[in-house]
């Protein structure tokens, strides 16, 4: 389940004592079924979204994705009036199609993290894809980081955190 | 404390591997991680 910049966040998330959950999806690690192509990657998302409204019995979820997990885990927002914002890091826009941005469009806080090195989510697009998003919502651009936050992994999280206590 | 804990999706026969940490503030806003696809780090 280790990932550089999930850990990061979910670290910090830890030691200011705030309950967190990550997962992970069908078919990677000890999770079981195929890979689905985002419609069951949804699914996923949903269910523990479920999981902690229900069972952990939560009062209020935030979201936070990276990559893949941005545009799946951000899509989600308007799954439940308990989500209260998404933080997303590196969404790719372009590779992954126009479904999940419409999916993630929201009248919700939203935070988007970009690196100006990356060539994947790229930067250039950055900004055309953050207009198409109404308020409330911030973007925060990290000098020097590409798509795998190699050393950035901290910087990243900490504003993460920061927009987390600024909407909670 | 983190909890390993391992949950069915409802309708649907397959299991997620997640973790957990319970704050000591039950009711606060949690937060709810979303790993890339390992598919797609592939690049």
């Amino acid at each position: 389940m280790y990932n550089n910049v999930v850990s990061a966040v979910f670290n910090i998330f830890m030691s200011n004592d705030i309950s967190c959950l990550r997962f992970n999806f069908r078919a990677v690690g000890r999770s079981t079924g195929n890979h689905s192509s985002g419609r069951g990657e949804l699914s996923d998302v949903k269910a523990c979204i479920d999981f902690l409204i229900n069972l952990k019995k939560v009062e209020k979820v935030f979201i936070c994705g990276y990559s893949y997990g941005a545009a799946i885990g951000c899509s989600t927002v308007n799954h439940s009036e308990k989500i209260i914002g998404y933080a997303s890091i590196s969404f790719p826009w372009d590779f992954i199609g126009p479904k999940y941005k419409k999916l993630s469009q929201a009248d919700k806080p939203k935070l988007f993290i970009q690196g100006d090195r990356d060539d994947v989510a790229n930067f250039n697009n950055f900004q055309k894809h953050y207009d198409f998003y109404s308020n409330p919502k911030e973007h925060k651009i990290i000098k020097g980081a590409d798509h795998f936050y190699g050393g950035y992994e901290r910087q990243a999280a900490e504003e993460v955190f920061r927009f987390y206590k600024s909407i909670k | 404390m983190i909890e390993n804990e391992e949950f069915f999706i409802n309708n649907d026969d397959i299991k997620l591997e997640a973790e957990f940490f319970q704050s000591s503030s039950k009711t606060d806003v949690a937060a709810l991680l979303v790993h890339p696809h390992p598919q797609f780090l592939r690049i």
